[in-house]
């Protein structure tokens, strides 16, 4: 699903209507008695010239409101005598000053730069240094200013400075907003053309944009400090044109990229616009096609297309957007190329897809089948969407703006015009459209459509005209040069008014509705502006009646109907099908390719494999054969857990994941990608239907991500569906052949809690002298001479003596044997026996050849016993271990694929999945199965188009000698010239390949100017030597450099995810509670949100809450009241005062940071980066890996009680997963571990276990319960 | 686009109970033969269907015509096997529906002149691929199947062959797709029966001359301006006459891409 985007469009009656590419009407903006003549936008962003030619800005459809942080340092300076005081010396800084103190920021200066923005709270101090928390006065101290802070006074610190923050938020939202006007009076140079673009200029920095404007006389201006947190920008300034110009439209493309048209037909294009200087150097001029005046002229990304006043259409070739700042050609194209059909207006949109309007009957028309191949395109196609009556549309209104467009105007400007006001609320909109310029004299008569609509408002509207005087408190401020910024229209209210932002079905109307508010009269059209309008090419939008959409209509037509039921009926016939055998039975099928096997060096051989499906028994094997024909292995197609894919550019893999075999993965690569995809779906389909898998998961399913995108999920219900024999589960071991003599170690999966029993039968041998059963703990690594492995703890000890006559019951704790209790010898060499461990609340019973025999009371917890060891010269029949809870272990854990390509999946109780993509977009899964390569795998239902960017860098890296200077020749030991971030793989611009046919770039390579560090004009940063920091400033002694390169790829697929919202998040965590769900998020921002509305009916909800933050957060977790977030520099938060009633809780708190002494670090204090809370827990991964848990996690404790770390793996772990008892963490190598032992007692664990090779980036266990 | 899901596996799904009864000619041994029932697709192809068939009453005939070729009737009227199965039921017995389905097997008397030989399932695959051809040539100019590769004609057939629904509309998706600028097929590609058996094929547009979806009521007036209460029938159901001919196309041809039809 793509996201929503809007399509602007002004009527003939100035009024402004939006069309959303997700619905099929259009809707009208509130009207505010104000027409406008022109429109330009970028995506939330959109400029337009008002019928009083005032330029108004209306920025909506942001999620999180723009906020920005202002921050000023306090500075003082210790004197003796005085101790410290704001009195600085004449050379140190300013009292109140930017970080680096070259800037004077007096917090009483600091002002709100336009009325359009308002204070969040007053000024602040902020009292923590790099997650550190400082006394309440916050202050930092240093030996003089230049230097690093740190939180504790010394004896030395002779200066301190403390950061004083506060936020100002941009409350324009949704409203028109004023923007200044160039002189006091705003009639003397009023404008006639706007336009906004560069929200791609190559190279700039996140969230610019360029808006540039034409007055009445002819100037062009370009607006000052324009981006995505600052939307009105600073000041206009002039920027000059060539002599005898007289400009009247201008046109700024995605890349900054700017067209003019003069008066006189011809267009000029400046040249020179880059992120250094958006304004550009010079203006040039480009031929008008032959005999042709230019009418209007719209920049895209890699064209410009134009009209000419005989209403033809032109496409200028040649027009590169990525190279137009530097090459004067690639600005200015090559040729004009004329498109058949005939417009009167023409707006280019968001990847160059092209809108016009019609000449003849004013229509609004797409130009289809545009692609960055064919920038062209193939045909236009008119876009017929239903139209949202104005409710201002009637008589008067057009009168006012046709009969006497001067008259009006120019009341609005004069500042004493008592009719105009500072909040103009939606009713008186309303009364205002009615009473505005009444000469009505001309004849028109009411369209038919409009009057129900009437009829249905006419009690809303207060014909009085009272509150309607009542609100005129302050006539003069609504002027645009005393308010700057202010504010035209109140926020739209959801309730009462329909805005354009609302999404509508468009395809079901409710009958009502559709007659009252909808109708389908023909507008005419004289604007139209596409720039914020992204079309998905591939599911166009429903505007269009002449072509796939009409299915929309004919599923719900009654000849379908017909025809669906009398297909269904002539089934419905009464013969007996069991007389009559099927005429096409499925029996079986192979299939069978050549391949190569890659073994695990990374060497591959060839084979052919052979796969067979024998479909009534529901059983397949995969043969590999040599190439001359020798079998190698055969595979039973139940053995496998998982199927994962494994390419790398230019060989398509797929890995198969068999714990059963010796060798565990099979990783086999396919001669081409098609026929990876093909043997993928197969086999994940014959897998499925093995172990009946279908469909949507079950609500308590695990999901996982692995480091090829690939979704996968494992559903524990199928495995406990096959357990299940009478409320306990049962396991049987398969103990066939195993070497008993030298000890039979198995894993108890579930640990042996109380109602678990372990009932064994078997045979001794005859020279038996001595064999034990030993219920025991993990192993643990004992740092001797060398690394060796020991189990320290034994809760219980098993020993039969023959030699002794005696069964001896003992415990080990930390390695020493506890008091031995002895019993009588029950059995005889050579017999056959049975022994049965049952395991209650106070000990163990044991049973020999069904008799009772002893009872062992626990000295050790029960739940610690994770496996079991029988050593002995004796034989086994059988090994059956019962027990409460299901038992699962690693090689019944069958991870299905489940289409999509996603970073991140999270999930809770209640079957809510959401995703990340790369791309930090936001999906929810829609309960299908299928998409890309597993194609209609599970049926189409909820399988939707995806895609996602990824981001390719590479380094370039120079060394300095003294000849030449910087040069790519390196030293012998350096680094690679061109290499990844670490430099210890060679990565070169040519040789970077895309991973599949899935992908392609969208950029090119492009040098990154936003590299951490910071860099010079060039891109380079520079250091000392290689592995140093770097800096954007070269100093004398730096004599290497690098910079970054970076490209953009997409990946197009399908999956069964939809697209939730158009946040981009960092982190997402779901709590499910029976129907209520509740959704966290942390923005790019770094701030966090929930998402309101969210149900197991509605898993999208409804919109973000944002929530103040004073620190950028990186991760989230959120169990039931219980929010914790990590920020950025590794603090770690809770959320506190988060009730039923006030969801988003009242403040952040600081949790006691882990210190964890461990042996490998020197840090005494390491910052956190992830977390995952369960009800009683919290686990937190380190940055150094380590893992820490805080037990005592509760409602009315929420920053918990206590540290633990473990410390029992060698190797890091970058992500876990926790619920109540299932704790699931991915090691750096990305197999994934399950912690054994997790009970309430004992909140972090005994021992990890291994349940998944990986290599996976990303799971969840959230929702997993035993 | 055929995308209406529902409508397509409906189809594919239509079954005919057919009860196949030895010829008394033919019969040589003294017991006589048990009827065989089998459930057969309606979008399938006889010889497709025929071989257990055969099987079953080989034992029964002399040794000589074991090696003939054979072929079936319904009352007295052979049955062409390059039609549909489904086609040859509506078309003979869709005015007066009566299951099973009762048809008599021979292996003497091949009538050369009504019936096209089937050696083999290679030749029905032959047809098959041809009719397709044709059908595309009619909706995109042959350009769609021009583009195929011949594994893609291998799962179509294969598709068919195994009732295989998805792995049949893999590849049938694309040749139901409009072409290029095109919306909707160039022509219709669609066979009308008499009940003689008779087939009229015209080039039949999906639009009308203002641009507007042809539905059936349409077509049957321009088809048979004399004939007002004509009705059309396909999948053993009447085809409502709002029915838009596109739609009908898309959804409701059969695998080999035509539509028949027969008129009643």
């Amino acid at each position: 699903m793509s996201s929503n985007s809007l399509l602007f469009a002004i009527n003939n009656e100035g009024k402004v209507y939006a069309l959303s590419t997700s619905g099929s009407c259009w809707r009208e903006f509130m009207y505010l008695g104000l027409e406008f003549k022109t429109l330009s936008a970028v995506p939330h962003f959109l400029w337009a010239v008002g019928g009083d030619r005032q330029i108004y800005l209306h920025v909506h459809g942001l999620e999180i409101p723009i906020r920005v942080k202002e921050e000023s340092y306090e500075n003082e300076r210790w004197l003796p005598l005085e101790g410290f005081s704001g009195r600085l010396l004449p050379t140190d800084r300013y009292h109140f000053s930017s970080q680096d103190g070259t800037k004077d920021r007096s917090i009483d200066c600091i002002r709100l730069p336009s009325m359009a923005w308002q204070w969040e709270g007053d000024w602040q101090l902020e009292l923590t240094l790099d997650g550190q928390p400082l006394d309440h006065d916050g202050w930092t101290y240093a030996v003089d200013f230049p230097a690093q802070f740190g939180p504790i006074k010394q004896w030395k610190s002779c200066v301190r400075r403390r950061k004083w923050i506060r936020y100002r938020k941009f409350s324009a939202m949704n409203s028109w907003c004023a923007i200044a006007p160039l002189h006091k009076d705003p009639t003397q140079e009023p404008f006639i053309d706007v336009s906004i673009g560069g929200d791609q200029i190559p190279y700039a920095s996140a969230g610019t944009l360029a808006v540039w404007a034409i007055t009445a006389q002819g100037r062009v201006m370009y607006r000052v400090g324009v981006s995505t947190i600052s939307p009105e920008g600073l000041k206009w300034i002039n920027v000059s044109i060539p002599p005898n110009c007289d400009i009247k439209q201008i046109s700024v493309g995605p890349t900054g990229l700017v067209w003019a048209l003069l008066w006189s037909g011809r267009a000029i294009v400046r040249k020179g616009i880059n992120k250094d200087c958006p304004t550009g150097e010079a203006w040039l001029e480009v031929k008008s096609p032959a005999d042709t005046k230019l009418t209007a002229v719209s920049v895209g990304y890699n064209t410009v297309w134009a009209i000419s006043s005989d209403t033809r259409v032109w496409f200028r070739k040649g027009i590169e957007g990525n190279q137009a700042g530097n090459s004067e050609t690639a600005a200015m194209g090559s040729g004009w190329l004329e498109i058949n059909g005939n417009m009167i207006h023409i707006s280019v949109g968001i990847n160059d897809q092209v809108f016009a309007i019609g000449e003849s009957n004013k229509s609004i028309y797409w130009r289809s089948g545009i692609t960055p191949s064919e920038l062209t395109g193939k045909r236009w196609r008119t876009i017929q969407a239903n139209m949202q009556l104005s409710r201002t549309s009637s008589s008067t209104s057009i009168i006012s703006s046709s009969s006497n467009p001067k008259h009006h105007s120019l009341s609005l400007l004069n500042e004493n015009t008592p009719e105009l006001k500072t909040t103009i609320n939606l009713r008186n909109s309303w009364e205002e459209s009615h009473s505005a310029p009444i000469e009505n004299t001309l004849p028109l008569k009411p369209s038919k459509e409009i009057r129900p609509k009437k009829n249905s408002n006419i009690e809303n509207i207060d014909l009085s005209g009272k509150s309607y005087e009542t609100t005129l408190k302050n006539p003069r401020a609504w002027s645009p040069v005393r308010s700057v910024g202010s504010v035209v229209g109140m926020e739209a209210q959801p309730d009462s008014d329909s805005s354009v932002f609302d999404v509508d079905s468009g395809m079901y109307f409710d009958e009502e509705v559709s007659q009252t508010a909808w109708g389908t009269c023909d507008a005419t059209w004289t604007f139209i502006e596409a720039g914020a309008c992204s079309i998905d090419t591939v599911q166009i939008p429903h505007w269009f009646t002449d072509s796939k959409n009409a299915y929309n209509s004919d599923i719900t037509a009654k000849w379908r109907f017909q025809i669906l039921d009398s297909l269904k009926s002539r089934n419905m016939l009464d013969i007996d099908h069991n007389n009559y055998g099927l005429a096409i039975e499925m029996k079986g099928w192979t299939r069978s390719c050549e391949a190569r096997l890659v073994c695990e060096n990374n060497t591959s051989e060839d084979c052919i494999l052979s796969l067979y499906w024998h479909a009534s028994e529901n059983i397949g094997t995969l043969s590999v054969f040599q190439p001359d024909g020798t079998i190698k292995f055969i595979l039973n197609l139940g053995e496998i857990t998982s199927i994962i894919t494994s390419s790398e550019p230019g060989c398509p893999r797929i890995s198969l994941a068999i714990p059963h075999q010796n060798q565990k993965i099979i990783k086999i690569q396919f001669t081409s990608e098609m026929e990876q995809e093909e043997w993928l779906s197969v086999l994940v389909d014959i897998t499925s239907q093995i172990n009946c898998l279908s469909g949507k998961p079950s609500n308590y399913s695990a999901w996982a991500v692995t480091n090829s995108g690939d979704v996968l999920n494992w559903d524990p219900k199928s495995a406990e569906h096959n357990t299940d024999r009478n409320g306990s589960y049962t396991k049987e071991f398969q103990v066939f052949g195993k070497d008993i003599l030298n000890g039979f170690t198995t894993t108890l999966h579930n640990n042996f809690p109380p109602g678990s029993v372990l009932k064994m039968t078997g045979c001794l041998y005859d020279d038996i002298n001595r064999f034990h059963i030993n219920l025991q703990c993990p192993e643990v690594q004992k740092q001797r001479h060398n690394i060796e492995t020991e189990v320290t703890e034994i809760p219980f000890h098993f020993n039969v003596r023959f030699d002794e006559s005696v069964v001896v019951c003992n415990t080990k704790k930390a390695g020493c044997w506890g008091v031995e209790e002895r019993h009588v010898l029950p059995l005889k060499p050579g017999q056959e026996f049975s022994i049965k461990i049952i395991c209650d609340n106070s000990g163990f019973t044991v049973n020999v050849n069904e008799l009772h025999f002893c009872s062992f009371k626990h000295r050790l917890s029960p739940e610690s016993i994770t496996s079991v060891l029988i050593l002995g010269p004796l034989k086994l029949y059988t090994l059956e271990y019962s027990s409460t809870s299901a038992i699962i272990g690693p090689d019944e854990m069958i991870w299905r694929m489940m289409g999509g390509y996603l970073r991140k999946v999270e999930c809770c109780k209640n079957g809510l999945v959401w995703g990340i993509s790369h791309d930090h977009r936001v999906w929810v899964y829609t309960g299908g199965w299928g998409g890309g390569a597993l194609k209609g795998i599970g049926g189409n239902d909820g399988i939707h188009a995806m895609t996602d960017t990824q981001t390719y860098c590479v380094y370039e890296n120079q060394r300095w000698n003294p000849l030449s200077g910087y040069t790519s020749t390196g030293l012998p030991t350096d680094r690679f010239m061109w290499s990844d971030v670490t430099g210890k793989h060679k990565r070169t611009r040519e040789h970077t390949k895309l991973l599949s046919r899935h992908w392609h770039w969208i950029s090119e390579w492009m040098i990154d100017y936003n590299t951490p560090g910071g860099v010079d004009s060039e891109g380079w940063q520079y250091a000392t030597d290689f592995p140093a920091p770097y800096h954007g400033k070269k100093v004398f002694t730096d004599c290497v450099r690098r910079r970054r390169w970076y490209r953009k790829a997409q990946n197009v697929t399908e999956g069964p995810w939809m697209r939730a919202g158009s946040t981009a998040l960092l982190d997402v965590s779901l709590w499910g509670n029976d129907k209520e769900v509740t959704v966290w998020g942390v923005t790019l921002a770094g701030d966090a949100i929930y998402r309101t509305g969210v149900t197991t009916a509605t898993p999208t909800g409804l919109h973000w809450e944002h929530i103040n933050c004073p620190h950028s957060l990186i991760a989230i977790s959120v169990v039931n009241d219980l929010i914790w977030a990590v920020g950025r520099k590794g603090e770690l938060y809770y959320r506190d005062g988060i009730t039923k009633e006030n969801p988003g809780g009242t403040n952040w708190k600081l949790i006691e940071a882990p210190k964890c002494s461990f042996p490998f670090s020197h840090k005494s204090s390491i910052g956190a980066k992830f977390v995952s809370l369960s009800q009683s827990s919290a686990w937190v991964i380190l940055t150094n890996g380590i893992i820490a848990v805080r037990i005592d996690v509760a409602s009315d404790q929420r920053g918990g009680k206590q540290w633990k770390y473990l410390t029992d793996c060698e190797l890091p772990f970058k992500h876990v997963s926790c619920s109540e008892q299932e704790v699931w963490a991915i090691r750096s190598d990305g197999t994934l571990h399950r912690r054994l032992g997790v009970t309430a007692d004992n909140a972090a664990g005994i021992a990890w276990q291994q349940i998944h090779c990986g290599p996976l980036v990303h799971v969840s266990a959230r929702a997993c319960t035993s | 686009m055929a995308n209406d899901r529902e409508v397509l596996r409906e189809i594919w799904d239509g079954k005919l109970p057919i009860c196949f009864q030895l010829h008394q000619e033919d019969l040589m041994d003294i017991q006589q033969p048990d009827p065989f029932y089998v459930m057969v697709p309606r979008l399938s192809y006889f010889p497709l269907v025929t071989d257990k068939m055969k099987r079953h009453f080989l034992r029964y005939i002399s040794q000589e015509s074991a090696d003939n070729e054979m072929w079936l009737d319904y009352n007295g009227q052979p049955l062409k096997w390059h039609y549909p199965i489904g086609f040859l039921y509506d078309l003979y017995c869709g005015h007066d529906p009566q299951l099973p389905w009762t048809l008599t097997v021979h292996f003497t008397k091949f009538p050369e002149n009504i019936l096209l030989h089937c050696p083999n399932k290679d030749i029905v695959e032959a047809h098959y691929m041809s009719t397709v051809k044709e059908a595309d040539v009619l909706k995109h100019r042959g350009q769609v199947m021009s583009t195929m590769q011949k594994k893609d004609h291998n799962q179509l057939w294969l598709g068919l062959q195994n009732d295989k629904f998805d792995q049949f509309w893999a590849i049938n998706r694309r040749l139901m797709e409009s072409h290029g600028d095109n919306e909707g097929f160039k022509y219709i590609p669609l066979r009308i029966y008499s009940d003689e058996g008779i087939c009229s094929q015209r080039l039949i547009s999906p639009k009308n001359n203002d641009g507007s979806r042809k539905v059936i009521q349409q077509l049957l007036s321009e088809l048979y301006p004399n004939k007002p209460d004509v009705k059309l029938r396909t999948h053993g159901i009447l085809i409502p006459s709002d029915t838009p001919l596109q739609w009908l196309s898309e959804h409701m041809s059969y695998p080999d891409n035509f539509l028949h039809i027969c008129l009643c």
